[in-house]
C-alpha cells in the first residue's frame, strides 16, 4: 500500500509542477474527453505518446510511476474481463454457457484497457504534481463564472480545501488509533466477516469523534479570527496564466485535433 | 529468556524505495534490563516514537532484530503470533484519550483484558483495580467516556492499558497536556508499578525534570541514532554536550550551572531538586 500513488502529491519542481492548477485541471478534462474520440491503434498511439511526454515532464521516474498505479490493475482487468466475456458481435472464438469471446470483444477489451490506463495515468499525473490545496484553488477559479447564478463557489471551494486538508490528518489518526487498539489485542483484518466488522467499531468511533472535534475546533478558530463567508476574500496564492500553460494547451489542442482527424 | 528488551542493530525506513523514503531509526543497539525504568529523550523527529513502536512489533525493523519477551522480531516476522507479545507489552500512545470508544468507562477498560482472553468477571476485577490505581472514582465506571474531562479520559485510557497487567509498559509522552498535579500523580504511579511489581518502564518525554527525578537510565536519540545510553549523571553531567544536541538541562541543573559560574564549587552537578537543596543547605551552613 505504501507505494500506491493514486491520489497522492509528490512535491517537485518540474514543468508540470509549475503549471497553474486551473490549466492542469482543464487539460486533464480535455484529455479525458479526447480519449473517447480515439478508436484505432494510431489515435491511441498518439495519446500514449502524449502521456509518456507528460510523465517525462513531471519529473517522476517512469518505473516508479508504473509501480505506483500497479495496485489498480486488478480493477481494470476485472472490468475488461467482463467486457470481453459478455460482448456480442463479430466472429465467436470461444463459447461456454453465457460467456462468449469474439474477435470484436477482444479488440474492444484491449481498447477499454488502454482507455482506463490513460484516464488513471492522466489523473495520477494531476494529483502527483498539484498540491491538494492548489487543486481546490483551481476548482474555485474554474467554477467562478457560476457565481453569476448564485452558486456559493467560494464556500464550496473552502469546504473542498478543508476536506482535503484533513485527509492526511485523519490518516495519521487512523494509524495511531489502529496501533493503540492493536496493542490492546485487536486483530484487524483477520477472522470471520462478523469479527472483522466488530473490530471496526474500536477504530471508527474514535475516528468519528476526532473528526467532529476537529470540525468544532476549526470553526471556533476561524470565527475567532473573524472569518465570514459574506465578504469578498482575497487570496494568499494567486496563479497566473503563464507561457508554459499556453504551450501545454497548444500541445494538447494539436493532439486533440490529430486524434479527431485520424479516428476511423 | 527474561522480560528485558534487546535491540540489535535495528534500522527502520519508512516507505523504502520511494521519494518519501525516510530513515527514522539508524542502527540502534541497546539492552534494557528487566525491571528497569528507562527514559527516552531527544528533540522532535529524532525517532523516539518509531523506536518505541518496535517494542511491541507495531513496526518491524527494516534491518536488525529485537529480542523481547521470548519473541524475536525480525523484518520477516509475520503478524500472527504477536498477540502473546502485545499482551505483555502495554503501550500508552500520545494523547491516548483519543482511542476510547466504548459506551461506558468500565467497558472500555475491560476491552484489553477481554481481547487477551480474560472472562467478564476477571476483566471487571482488573478494570476496577486499574481505576483505583490511576485514581478514578468508581462512580465514573458507568458513565460514557465522552462525558468526562480531558484529564479523566486520559486516565481511563491509561487504566485500559494497566488492566492488561503488562510486564513491560511503554509510555509515549503520557504527561503532555496534564496539569502539574496530574503529572506527578501519573509518574508516581508508574514508579510504584516499577518498584513493587517490577514492571519494566520505557518513558518517552520532553520533561527533563521527570527524567532526572524518575528514570534510572536514559536513552538519548538524535536523527534516528541512539547517541547515548546511561544514567542521568552520565548524560546531564556534561552540559556542553547536552546543549550541542539541542536538549535542555533540568531546571536544577541550570540553577547549579548558574551557581557554578558565580564561583560555587560542585563535585558533580546537582540534577534533581533534592540534590540542589542539599547543596544549597550545605552552602548556607558553612
Amino acid at each position: 500500500m505504501n507505494n500506491f500513488l493514486f491520489g497522492r502529491y509528490l512535491p517537485g519542481n518540474s514543468w508540470i509542477h509549475k503549471m497553474s492548477p486551473q490549466s492542469k485541471l482543464l487539460l486533464t478534462f480535455f484529455f479525458v474527453i479526447i480519449i473517447f474520440f480515439a478508436n484505432n491503434p494510431l489515435t491511441y498511439g498518439i495519446l500514449i505518446c502524449l502521456i509518456l511526454l507528460s510523465i517525462l515532464m513531471s519529473g517522476i521516474s517512469l518505473p516508479y510511476f508504473l509501480k505506483g498505479i500497479q495496485p489498480l490493475i486488478w480493477l481494470i482487468i476485472f472490468t475488461v474481463a467482463l467486457q470481453v466475456l459478455f460482448a456480442s458481435g463479430g466472429k465467436v472464438l470461444w463459447h461456454w454457457g453465457i460467456f462468449s469471446i469474439t474477435d470484436q470483444s477482444l479488440i474492444n477489451g484491449g481498447y477499454i484497457f488502454i482507455r482506463f490506463m490513460l484516464i488513471i495515468m492522466i489523473s495520477t499525473i494531476l494529483t502527483l504534481t498539484t498540491a491538494p490545496l492548489a487543486i481546490a484553488d483551481g476548482v474555485q477559479t474554474l467554477l467562478h463564472p457560476l457565481k453569476k447564478i448564485k452558486v456559493p463557489v467560494d464556500t464550496l471551494a473552502l469546504m473542498l480545501s478543508i476536506a482535503l486538508r484533513f485527509v492526511p490528518t485523519l490518516m495519521d489518526e487512523m494509524t495511531t488509533v489502529m496501533n493503540a487498539q492493536r496493542s490492546r489485542g485487536v486483530d484487524f483484518g483477520t477472522g470471520s466477516l462478523r469479527q472483522r466488522l466488530k473490530s471496526a467499531v474500536p477504530l471508527l468511533v474514535p475516528l468519528f469523534s476526532g473528526a467532529i472535534d476537529h470540525a468544532e475546533n476549526l470553526s471556533v478558530a476561524m470565527e475567532a479570527r473573524g472569518f465570514t463567508d459574506s465578504e469578498h476574500r482575497s487570496k494568499y496564492r494567486v496563479y497566473h496564466w503563464q507561457n508554459r500553460d499556453l504551450l501545454s494547451a497548444i500541445i494538447f489542442l494539436i493532439i486533440g485535433i490529430l486524434v479527431v482527424y485520424f479516428r476511423s | 529468556m527474561d522480560n528485558g528488551i534487546t535491540f540489535e542493530k535495528v534500522s527502520h525506513i519508512y516507505q523504502p524505495n520511494s521519494p518519501f523514503s525516510h530513515l527514522a531509526l539508524n542502527n540502534a543497539s541497546f539492552k534494557i534490563e528487566p525491571g528497569d525504568f528507562v527514559a527516552i529523550i531527544g528533540h522532535t523527529g529524532s525517532g523516539k516514537s518509531t523506536l518505541v513502536q518496535h517494542i511491541n512489533a507495531l513496526l518491524k525493523p527494516t534491518t536488525g532484530q529485537i529480542l523481547i519477551y521470548n519473541t524475536k522480531i525480525q523484518p520477516e516476522t509475520s503478524n500472527k503470533n504477536l498477540k502473546q507479545l502485545r499482551h505483555h507489552v502495554g503501550m500508552v500512545f500520545q494523547f491516548p484519550e483519543n482511542q476510547l470508544f466504548e459506551e461506558t468507562v468500565i467497558k472500555d477498560i475491560m476491552f484489553g483484558p477481554k481481547n487477551y482472553g480474560a472472562s467478564d468477571d476477571e476483566a471487571r476485577t482488573a478494570a476496577k483495580e486499574a481505576m483505583q490505581m490511576i485514581g478514578l472514582e468508581s462512580s465514573l465506571a458507568d458513565k460514557s467516556p465522552f462525558d468526562l474531562s480531558g484529564g479523566q479520559r486520559r486516565r481511563v485510557a491509561i487504566a485500559g492499558v494497566l488492566a492488561m497487567k503488562p510486564e513491560i509498559l511503554v509510555l509515549d509522552e503520557p504527561t503532555a497536556g496534564l496539569d502539574p498535579r496530574g503529572r506527578t500523580r501519573l509518574l508516581d504511579l508508574i514508579t510504584n508499578l516499577n518498584q513493587t511489581q517490577k514492571v519494566t518502564i520505557v518513558l518517552v518525554t520532553h520533561q527533563m525534570e521527570d527524567v532526572v527525578d524518575y528514570a534510572k537510565k536514559i536513552i538519548v536519540m538524535d536523527n534516528g541514532r541512539v547517541i547515548r545510553f546511561g544514567n542521568s549523571q552520565e548524560i546531564f553531567g556534561d552540559p556542553s554536550w547536552v546543549k550541542a544536541h539541542h536538549l535542555n538541562l533540568p531546571r536544577s541543573a541550570q540553577f547549579s550551572l548558574a551557581l557554578k559560574k558565580n564561583g560555587v564549587k560542585f563535585d558533580r552537578l546537582a540534577l534533581t531538586i533534592d540534590q540542589l537543596a542539599d547543596k544549597v543547605s550545605n552552602l548556607v551552613k558553612h
